[in-house]
C-alpha cells in the first residue's frame, strides 16, 4: 500500500460511494469515522518506514505514478495529514448537528482528498490543477440542487480560475528563471505573475469580494469548509514554493508584497467586520482576517516562520467549525442572520450564541482562546521588525473585537422577561461544547499541540534556515 | 508553590460545593464546607510571609523559542497585601451570609471563591502575558454572571458596553506589552519600559472607570452583597494590582491625566458621601478609591495604590456585608475610616509619599469625601432587620465576619508588605483627617450633602457622555463609508475595479523592483 492511495485515492472513493449509497442518517458518522482514522494512521503510522506487527511487517509506500506524474507523500508528510485530515473529521462530524450531512460528507471528503493530492503531485505545479478541479467540486456544496448559483459562488469560481494560468504561466517562466538566474526581467515577469496567482487563490485586498458576499447567500457550514479547506491548503502550497526557490525568499519585493498584502488584509478586513450587520458577512471578513495573519506570518524573517504559520493554521480549523456551525443552527431560525433577526437569541440558542462569541473573540486574538498564542507569538517577531505594521495587525484584531461584541449585545438583547431555554439538540450542545472546550484547552495549553508542530518545520528544511 | 495552595484550596472547596449542590441539593454542612475552604485559605497566605518573595509558574508554552514569557506569579511585599485582602473578602462574605435569607445558595458560594481563587492569581500576576490571561478569565466570569442575572435589553445592552470597556482596558495592556516586544524587553513589569507605563496607568483606568469617568455598570443590579460585592470588589482589586508594579516617567501627558484621575476621585468622593445607602453608592466607591490608587501611581507612589486597594476591598466590604443592625456592632464600624485617613501606621500610610504637586488638594479633598461618606453610611441606620431577631449561633458568626473585615487593616498597617509600619505623609494626612471630620459635622447640618440620586455621570450604555456620542458618530461615519466601497466592490462593476487593482498592484510592484 502507498502513502498516496492511502491518502489521496482512498477518501476520494469514499466519498463518491458516500454520495451513492448511504443515507443521510450515517454519512457524517462514517464520512467522519475515516477522515479520523486517516489522521490516525498519519499520526501513529511512519510512512517509509518498516513496521513490524508480530510477525508481520508492514510499510507504506511513499510514491506512486500516475500518467507520469509523481504523487508523493514522505515521512515528514505524517504530522501535517494527521493535522488536515483530523481537522476535516471535525467539520465532517459537524455535519449531522448542522443538517447538511449527506453531500457535504462525500463531496468534503473528495475536496480533501484533491487537496490532499495537491501537496502530493509532481511537478508541484500541477497543483494549481488540483486545487480549480477542488474549488469546482466546492460549487455543488455550495449551491443547492436547481437553484440559480448567487454571485458570490460565481465570484469565487471566477477567481480561483483567474489564479491557475498566472501559477502555470509563472510555473513555466521559473525553469527559466532557475536556468539563468540573472536575467533580470525573466525574474520580475514570474514573480508578479507568481504573486497574481496567489492573490487571487488567498483574495487578498480587494480579491476577497466574494467571500462576504458568499456567507450571506449560501449555507455557514458549507461556505466555512471552504474558508478553512482552501487557505489551508493554499498556506502550504505557497511555503513550499518558497522552500523552493531561493530568489523568491531572497526577493525583497516579494517578501515586502506578501508583508504588507498580509498586514492591509487583516486590517481592512477587521475594520470592514466591524462595521457589519450580518453574521454570515462578519464570520466571512474574519476568516479573510485570519488568512492576512497567514501571509504577514509567512513573510516574518524568521527561522520560527513555519511553527508561527502552523500554530495559526490548527485552531483556525477548529475556530471556523465552532463558528459554523454555530451559525447554521441559529440561521434556521433566524434567516437571513441579520442583527434585527437574532435580536435576544441568546435566551433560546445559548450554547451556540456561546460558541459563536468564543469562535470569534478567538479569532480576534482574546486571551485564554485559541487564537491568543499564535497571535502573540506572530506580534512578538513583528514588532521585531515593524512596529507600525503591527499596529494595523492591532487595528484588524481590534475591529474583530468590536464586532464579536456587537454580535454579543444583538444576541442578548431579549426583551423583558424573556426566559432562558436551550433548543440546541444533544448531538448539536455535545459538538459545540467540544469544540468551545478545544478552544479554550488550545488557548491555556498551546503545548499540547508542540508534538505535531515540532516535527511540521522538517517539511520546509529552507525555510528554518 | 504557597500561591497555588492558597488556590486551590478555594478552588477545590468550589467544585466540593459544586458537587454537593448536584449531589445533595439540601445539604446543610454545604456552608461549613465552605466557610473552612475560605478560613484556610486565609491562613494559607499567612505563611506566605515566611517564604517571601518567592515565584509559581505554570507549565511553559512552547515552542519555547516563541512563547519566552512564562505564566508567572509573584509574591512580594506588594502581592501579599492585595493576596490577604482577597482571601479575606470570601471568609467574611459567607461568615455574613448567615443572616440573609438565601444563605443556602452554594452555587454563587462556589462562584464566590472561584472568583477568589483567579483574584490571586490576578494580583499576583508578575508578567503583562499573565495579567492578561487572568483579566480575561475575570472578565468573561463578570460577563457571564451579569447576563445571567439581568432581565431587559437596555440592562443586557449595559452589561456588554462594559464588558466592552473592560476590552479596551485588556487590549491597551496587549499593546504595551507587543510596544515593549520591539525593545526586547516585556518579560516582567520591572523590565517594561517607562513608556509603556503610561499605557497599563490608561488601561487600569478604563478598567476601573476612572479614564475617562464613567460607570461600569448601574447600581440597580440584582447582584448585590454577597456575589455582587465580589464581583465588584475582585475585578477593582485584579487590576489595581498592576499599579502596584509599575514606574512612571513624569510627562505633559501624565500631567493631564493626573488632572482627570483627580477630577475623577473628587466626583467619586461627591457622589459616594451623597449615595442613599452603601449599595447604590458602591460604584462610586469602587471609583473614589480607584482614581485614590491611579493618583498614587501617577505621583510615582506605586505602593501607595496597593494601599488603596487593600482599603477598597476591606473597608468597602465592611458595609457592603452589613446586612443587619446590631448596636454594639454600628459603633465598631467608624474604625474602618482609620484605615483610610492615611494617618501614620495605618493601612493607608504610604498612600502620599509620591510627589502630588498642585494636585494635592484636590486629592485631599477626594479624600476626606471618601472617608466622610464612609463614616456617614457606617453611621446610618436603615431598615434592615435586627441581629437580635437571627438564630442563636449567626449572633456570634455574623459580627465575627465584620470584625475580621476591621481588625485585618488595623494589622496590615504594621505587617507584611511593603506598605507596613510607615509613617508616611502625616501632615497631609491630617489636613485630610480634619476636612473629614469637618465633613461629617457638616453632612447632618448641611442640605447640599442630602443624598441625592440624580447625577451627572450616568452608567456607560445611557450614551448621555458626550465622547460616547462622539465615537458613535464617528462609527455612523465609517459605516457609511465602509457600505460604499463595499457596494463599489461586490457591485456589477466590481470584478473591474478589483482588475483595476490588480493592475495598480503589478505597477507597484515592479516600480519597487526597478
Amino acid at each position: 500500500m502507498s502513502a498516496p492511495i492511502i491518502w489521496i485515492l482512498l477518501p476520494f472513493v469514499s466519498g463518491a460511494l458516500i454520495l451513492l449509497l448511504l443515507g443521510e442518517k450515517y454519512a457524517a458518522y462514517i464520512g467522519g469515522g475515516i477522515a479520523a482514522f486517516l489522521a490516525m494512521i498519519a499520526l501513529f503510522v511512519p510512512i517509509d518506514t518498516a513496521l513490524l506487527i508480530g510477525s508481520v511487517s508492514i510499510k507504506i509506500a511513499p510514491a506512486i505514478q500516475v500518467f507520469g506524474r509523481s504523487f508523493e507523500l514522505v515521512t515528514a508528510d505524517g504530522p501535517l495529514l494527521a493535522v488536515l485530515y483530523g481537522l476535516a473529521a471535525l467539520w465532517l462530524f459537524g455535519t449531522e448537528a448542522s443538517g447538511t450531512a449527506h453531500r457535504f460528507v462525500s463531496l468534503g471528503l473528495m475536496i480533501v482528498a484533491l487537496l490532499t493530492a495537491s501537496i502530493a503531485v509532481e511537478p508541484f505545479l500541477y497543483a494549481a490543477l488540483l486545487l480549480e478541479i477542488a474549488a469546482m467540486l466546492v460549487v455543488p456544496l455550495l449551491v443547492p440542487l436547481y437553484q440559480k448559483p448567487g454571485k458570490g459562488v460565481v465570484r469565487f469560481i471566477i477567481y480561483q480560475t483567474f489564479a491557475m494560468p498566472f501559477i502555470l504561466f509563472s510555473g513555466w517562466m521559473l525553469a527559466g528563471v532557475e536556468a539563468s538566474p540573472g536575467n533580470l526581467s525573466t525574474t520580475i515577469q514570474s514573480g508578479v505573475m507568481l504573486s497574481m496567482g496567489f492573490a487571487f487563490l488567498f483574495g487578498v485586498f480587494p480579491l476577497y469580494n466574494w467571500i462576504p458576499q458568499l456567507m450571506e447567500e449560501a449555507s455557514p457550514y458549507a461556505a466555512g469548509f471552504l474558508l478553512w479547506a482552501l487557505p489551508t491548503f493554499t498556506v502550504i502550497f505557497s511555503l513550499g514554493f518558497l522552500d523552493r526557490y531561493t530568489w523568491l525568499r531572497n526577493t525583497s519585493q516579494i517578501a515586502n508584497a506578501i508583508f504588507y498584502s498580509g498586514v492591509i488584509m487583516t486590517a481592512t478586513s477587521g475594520i470592514f467586520g466591524a462595521l457589519q450587520r450580518h453574521l454570515g458577512r462578519i464570520l466571512g471578513y474574519a476568516a479573510i482576517a485570519e488568512t492576512g495573519l497567514l501571509l504577514t506570518a509567512i513573510a516574518l524573517k524568521t527561522p520560527d516562520m513555519v511553527s508561527i504559520v502552523f500554530l495559526t493554521l490548527i485552531p483556525r480549523g477548529l475556530e471556523l467549525s465552532v463558528w459554523a456551525l454555530a451559525l447554521s443552527i441559529i440561521k434556521r431560525r433566524a434567516y437571513p442572520l441579520r442583527f434585527s433577526d437574532i435580536q435576544g437569541m441568546a435566551r433560546k440558542y445559548p450554547i451556540a450564541v456561546g460558541a459563536i462569541f468564543f469562535a470569534h473573540l478567538s479569532i480576534a486574538g482574546f486571551p485564554l482562546l485559541a487564537g491568543f498564542p499564535s497571535r502573540l507569538a506572530l506580534w512578538q517577531e513583528l514588532s521585531l521588525q515593524s512596529l507600525s505594521a503591527s499596529l494595523w495587525v492591532f487595528i484588524g484584531l481590534l475591529g474583530l473585537l468590536i464586532s464579536a461584541l456587537r454580535t454579543l449585545a444583538a444576541f442578548v438583547m431579549a426583551k423583558e422577561d424573556t426566559k432562558w431555554e436551550m433548543n440546541e439538540s444533544p448531538i448539536q450542545t455535545v459538538m459545540l461544547g467540544i469544540g468551545m472546550a478545544g478552544l479554550l484547552v488550545l488557548g491555556m495549553f498551546p503545548q499540547s499541540l508542540q508534538p505535531i508542530i515540532s516535527n511540521l518545520p522538517a517539511l520546509f528544511q529552507h525555510l528554518n534556515q | 508553590m504557597l500561591i497555588l495552595v492558597t488556590c486551590l484550596l478555594l478552588f477545590i472547596t468550589a467544585l466540593v460545593l459544586m458537587v454537593l449542590r448536584i449531589t445533595q441539593p439540601n445539604a446543610r454542612y454545604a456552608w461549613m464546607i465552605a466557610t473552612v475552604g475560605a478560613l484556610l485559605a486565609f491562613a494559607s497566605v499567612f505563611l506566605w510571609l515566611t517564604q517571601m518573595p518567592f515565584e509559581f509558574s505554570f507549565p511553559a508554552w512552547e515552542p519555547q523559542t516563541l512563547f519566552t514569557t512564562p505564566v508567572l506569579f509573584r509574591a512580594d511585599g506588594v502581592s501579599w497585601a492585595l493576596a490577604i485582602s482577597v482571601t479575606a473578602l470570601p471568609l467574611a462574605i459567607l461568615l455574613t451570609s448567615v443572616t440573609r435569607p438565601v444563605f443556602t445558595n452554594s452555587l454563587s458560594w462556589a462562584g464566590i471563591l472561584t472568583l477568589c481563587g483567579m483574584g490571586i492569581l490576578a494580583v499576583t500576576a508578575d508578567n503583562p502575558l499573565t495579567l492578561l490571561l487572568m483579566w480575561a478569565f475575570l472578565d468573561l466570569t463578570e460577563l457571564f454572571s451579569q447576563l445571567s442575572s439581568v432581565n431587559g435589553e437596555q440592562k443586557s445592552e449595559r452589561v456588554v458596553i462594559s464588558f466592552a470597556t473592560h476590552m479596551l482596558g485588556l487590549s491597551l495592556l496587549l499593546w504595551a506589552y507587543i510596544a515593549s516586544f520591539s525593545n526586547g524587553s516585556a518579560l516582567v513589569f520591572q523590565s517594561m519600559p517607562s513608556s509603556a507605563g503610561i499605557f497599563l496607568v490608561i488601561a487600569a483606568g478604563l478598567r476601573l472607570g476612572v479614564l475617562p469617568l464613567h460607570l461600569p455598570y448601574s447600581s440597580d443590579t440584582f447582584l448585590r452583597r454577597g456575589l455582587g460585592t465580589a464581583l465588584r470588589l475582585i475585578g477593582a482589586i485584579s487590576t489595581l494590582g498592576i499599579l502596584g508594579r509599575i514606574q512612571i516617567t513624569t510627562s505633559g501627558f501624565t500631567l493631564a491625566l493626573t488632572a482627570l484621575t483627580a477630577a475623577a476621585a473628587i466626583y467619586g468622593g461627591w457622589m459616594w458621601l451623597r449615595a442613599p445607602d452603601e449599595l447604590n453608592g458602591r460604584p462610586y466607591w469602587i471609583i473614589g478609591i480607584a482614581s485614590l490608587a491611579v493618583l498614587s501611581t501617577l505621583s510615582g507612589n506605586p505602593i501607595g495604590a496597593i494601599a488603596w486597594g487593600s482599603a477598597m476591598i476591606l473597608v468597602g466590604s465592611v458595609l457592603f456585608l452589613s446586612s443587619v443592625q446590631n448596636l454594639r456592632l454600628n459603633r465598631f464600624l467608624p474604625i474602618g475610616a482609620w484605615s483610610l485617613s492615611s494617618l501614620p501606621f495605618s493601612l493607608t500610610a504610604s498612600a502620599w509619599m509620591g510627589r502630588l504637586g498642585l494636585i494635592v488638594p484636590f486629592a485631599l479633598a477626594a479624600q476626606a469625601l471618601m472617608t466622610a461618606g464612609f463614616i456617614r453610611h457606617a453611621l446610618r441606620t436603615n431598615g434592615d432587620e435586627s441581629l437580635d431577631d437571627q438564630p442563636g449561633w449567626t449572633k456570634a458568626v455574623y459580627p465575627s465576619g465584620i470584625i475580621l473585615l476591621l481588625v485585618l487593616p488595623l494589622l496590615m498597617g504594621f505587617i507584611g508588605w511593603d506598605g507596613a509600619l510607615q509613617i508616611g505623609n502625616w501632615i497631609q494626612a491630617l489636613i485630610a483627617s480634619l476636612l473629614t471630620l469637618g465633613l461629617v459635622w457638616g453632612a447632618r447640618r448641611f442640605r447640599i450633602f442630602s443624598p441625592i440620586r440624580a447625577h451627572w455621570v450616568t452608567t456607560a450604555g445611557a450614551g448621555v457622555n458626550s465622547l460616547y456620542q462622539w465615537l458613535w458618530s464617528i462609527y455612523r461615519g465609517l459605516a457609511r463609508i465602509s457600505q460604499a466601497i463595499t457596494d463599489t466592490l461586490e457591485g456589477e462593476g466590481g470584478i473591474m475595479w478589483t482588475l483595476l487593482f490588480l493592475v495598480l498592484f503589478i505597477l507597484l510592484i515592479i516600480r519597487g523592483t526597478q
